[in-house]
């Protein structure tokens, strides 16, 4: 892919490069080092005698290492190169470059390996904006390191450079002058350490406990092992299923990371480069997709967002009491509290969805212990659907920020903008309830309720929660229903009038149990329709709509994600082949990806543009993407738990062949289950 | 030590159990640095209920702050975890027990609740 930048993670510590390894950053060029929603390293440029370097090959053996073939001077000139360089990096906790110079020639040569280095400490958030730091940045040699930093009042942050080999170490950057040998070769090895220091120099992070995991290659590279191991193994007919199945999981392995409070309890960072942090919504709809392959990352999630759970009123920080957040962040600007991020709770979908994880895990997994240790907690969340969530007091959830200078103004996964508008391509007025957001409802009042009678030995709150969600049911049913379009709207907005936008938001409310059965086929007919379906996946928006943009973020792409839910929604309701259709579109469009799904793609017709084309600004790899291919399988091959059994009811279009899926973990044990295109085995081991 | 540094501790003891977790745990030390001195809160925090005391014992998290900062978190004018993140605080131990001073600290002043911001959104057109 043009332009595309070569990207290395290990959680939410990432280096993003141009092809030959160099970081040049620019606000059109999001490259650097990055850690703690910081940028570490905006330069780092390595020179052969004054020459910069080519790559004649990349190569990535793994997610937190690449290795670069490198000549001096630009490809096109080169015949016969008598220096080359390789250049090995890696990132396991913190960024390291072993670079290897080989001298080809028959005579001893002499060379001046140079490396500029420089950092603007710019926060996360603000990559790929024009920022002038308000701090001051310094640089300074000492005892042969390169310390670069940013001070503003108590707040610092700092890179150190080391070398192995011996350099001269200035301001700018580290020059060695060598001479190898014929035929032979001479390395270094470079070490940057990202700093987040108190004003007595010591790094903040080492003194809470139980804070930082020690992170090294070998370390991960045996996680990586282990966490492949216990994945099911699956085998299909049709070969793309399979790549994209292993890249989801390997990406999702590499966007684990540890938070502070709970470093032996990784979660998924919602994606790269824009959200590599702790979010609310990320995790929970990813460990939803991914629970019948890797639970544990549901617990995790459900463990680190309890800590975080909202407890007081906050007009900046959007919070409630019970809420969930929306995204924590640790850089500048939320230090000096002009962003809200610390964290911030504008998302009106995280705290009902909290409930229905924390169900599904359950149904999985058997693990009732969790249940009862998170009763306040899903209490909490339930009491905020109804008491803070419904902001016009009629039972449905709304959102409205406070915080009306950073906050967010769509507070459901179609955050942009303009994501919510009518079919003229206006805007609503506030509050909004957008149309998912009352199937979350609904679902979480349900699932609520069979905790309540089965764990927390509350049976008048479970009939209180059922009468909720009935009552919901009937009068969303009512209220949202478009009926010149036949589909619900996209949302409510505060006069009371229904945004009528065709969207695929409707697809959320299969999975969720909110529709009508007698108006399951209508929704069905619409996704797979012409407007909301591209041939490759369904729409964000329908085209036609005023705000329909092929290559709008939330108004005409295709997310993976959305359509993995909403194949499993088509599929609760009976509709096996309209499910079938969506996974293999999503299936089909990850081959022109490696197997590694964006986060979204153009939302153009599939006969227009043969080939997905890639939204310019998407992350990636992103969590919730590479959950997709995951419930798509679960989906395909009908997995539900049903008590203590498994049920395999596969329904597979033709091109998938033969499914097999196995050692599927859960409370059963382990268990296998085979797909074919008709066909339906389950095998308990 | 400050009269709302006071009357806060005092109401910790009192009330604290009220915004608490069941499940939370936990001793922290706050070091409150004012002139030069340096006073000592203890507060002991066991099934939700809260003990306050003056001693200087080891606690699973140590926080250290100018006492007239203290008194601007606990008046909710300044947050515990951004003023972590520019030292004007620090912190040692206990991360969770960190993300938890929130819930003991009064909210913002002026914070309202959603459907009240609403009404006043569309009061203000």
């Amino acid at each position: 892919m043009k332009n595309e930048l070569v990207r290395i993670l290990d959680g939410n510590i990432f280096v993003l490069s141009d092809g030959s390894g160099d970081i040049d950053a620019k606000p059109a060029v999001p490259c650097g080092y990055f850690s703690f929603d910081t940028r570490f390293l905006s330069l780092w440029r390595l020179t052969i005698n004054g020459e910069r370097v080519s790559a004649l090959a990349v190569d990535d053996p793994s997610y937190f290492e690449v290795r670069f073939f490198l000549v001096p001077g630009a490809p096109t000139h080169y015949v016969d190169a008598k220096v080359s360089v390789i250049r090995e990096r890696s990132v396991a906790g913190s960024f390291e470059e072993r670079l290897t110079v080989l001298n080809h020639s028959g005579e001893p040569a002499e060379f001046t390996v140079r490396v500029d280095a420089a950092c603007d400490f710019i926060p996360l958030t603000m990559v790929g904006q024009e920022h002038t730091p308000l701090g001051r940045l310094y640089q300074r040699v000492e005892d042969g390191r390169l310390h670069i930093g940013y001070v503003r009042e108590k707040f610092r942050r700092e890179t150190v450079i080391s070398t192995t080999e011996p350099a001269q170490v200035d301001e700018q950057g580290l020059t060695y002058h060598i001479c190898i040998e014929p035929h032979g070769q001479w390395t270094t090895t470079l070490h940057a350490r990202g700093l987040v220091l108190r004003p007595d120099g010591q790094d903040i992070r080492d003194h809470v406990y139980p804070g930082r995991m020690r992170h090294d290659t070998a370390r991960l590279q045996d996680d990586l092992r282990q966490w492949l191991g216990e994945a099911p193994q699956l085998s299909s007919d049709w070969e793309p299923l399979e790549r994209t199945y292993r890249r989801s999981l390997v990406d999702l392995a590499a966007l684990r990371f540890s938070p502070l409070t709970l470093p032996t309890e990784p979660l998924p960072a919602a994606g790269l480069p824009w959200n590599a942090t702790l979010t609310g919504r990320d995790p929970i709809l990813t460990s939803m997709q991914v629970l019948p392959f890797v639970p544990e990352l549901a617990v995790h999630t459900l463990r680190m967002l309890a800590i975080d759970q909202g407890a007081a009123l906050d007009d900046f920080l959007d919070e409630e009491p019970g809420k969930i957040l929306h995204e924590f962040r640790y850089g500048e600007m939320v230090a000096f509290e002009e962003c809200p991020q610390a964290p911030y709770f504008g998302a009106a979908d995280t705290t009902p969805l909290y409930v229905i994880l924390l169900d599904e895990y359950e149904r999985w997994t058997g693990n009732a212990d969790i249940m009862r240790e998170f009763e306040d907690e899903a209490r909490a969340a339930l009491h905020w659907i109804g008491e803070y969530g419904d902001i016009m007091g009629d039972g449905y959830v709304w959102y409205q920020r406070r915080n009306e200078k950073t906050g967010l103004e769509n507070q459901c996964w179609k955050e942009s903008p303009t994501a919510i508008s009518f079919r003229d391509g206006r805007l609503p007025s506030l509050p909004r309830a957008t149309c998912e957001l009352q199937g979350y409802a609904y679902d979480a009042k349900i699932r609520g309720a069979r905790l309540a009678r089965q764990f927390w030995h509350d049976p008048a709150y479970a009939d209180r929660l059922e009468r909720e969600a009935a009552d919901l049911k009937e009068r969303f049913n009512r209220d949202f229903w478009v009926s010149d379009g036949e589909y619900y709207a996209l949302a409510l907005d505060g006069d009371g009038r229904q945004v009528d936008a065709l969207s695929s938001n409707i697809g959320h409310l299969l999975w969720s149990g909110i529709v009508d059965e007698s108006r399951a086929a209508k929704i069905a007919e619409h996704l797979l329709g012409p407007r909301l379906f591209s041939g490759w996946g369904v729409r964000t928006l329908a085209r036609g709509e005023g705000q329909y943009n092929p290559l709008g973020y939330h108004v005409g792409t295709v997310w993976p994600f959305d359509n993995a839910f909403i194949a499993w929604g088509l599929r609760r309701y009976g509709f096996h082949h309209e499910a079938g259709r969506i996974a293999e579109g999503i299936i089909d469009a990850s081959r022109y990806f490696q197997g590694r799904l964006p986060e979204a793609f153009g939302g153009y017709d599939r006969e227009l543009t043969r080939h997905p084309v890639q939204y310019p600004a998407a992350n990636s790899p992103q969590a919730l993407a590479t959950g997709a291919p995951l419930l798509l399988v679960r989906t395909l091959l009908g997995l539900e738990p049903y008590g203590e059994d498994l049920v395999v009811a596969p329904a597979l279009p033709e091109r998938f062949g033969r499914i097999e899926l196995l050692d599927i973990p859960g409370r059963w044990g382990r268990v296998d289950a085979i797909g074919t295109h008709q066909e339906a085995e389950a095998v308990g081991r | 030590m400050s009269k709302a540094t006071i009357k806060f501790f005092e109401a910790l003891a009192r009330h604290g159990h009220e915004r608490l977790l069941k499940k939370t745990n936990g001793t922290i030390r706050f070091d409150l640095e004012r002139d030069d001195e340096v006073d000592h809160w203890f507060v002991e925090i066991h099934g939700g209920t809260v003990r306050v005391s003056q001693q200087n014992s080891d606690a699973d998290t140590v926080i250290r702050s100018d006492n007239a900062f203290f008194d601007r978190m606990l008046r909710g004018e300044a947050k515990p975890l951004p003023a972590w993140l520019r030292n004007d605080i620090t912190f040692e131990g206990q991360f969770r027990l960190i993300i938890l001073l929130e819930r003991l600290f009064a909210p913002p002043p002026g914070a309202r609740h959603p459907r009240a911001a609403a009404r006043d959104h569309r009061r203000r057109g």
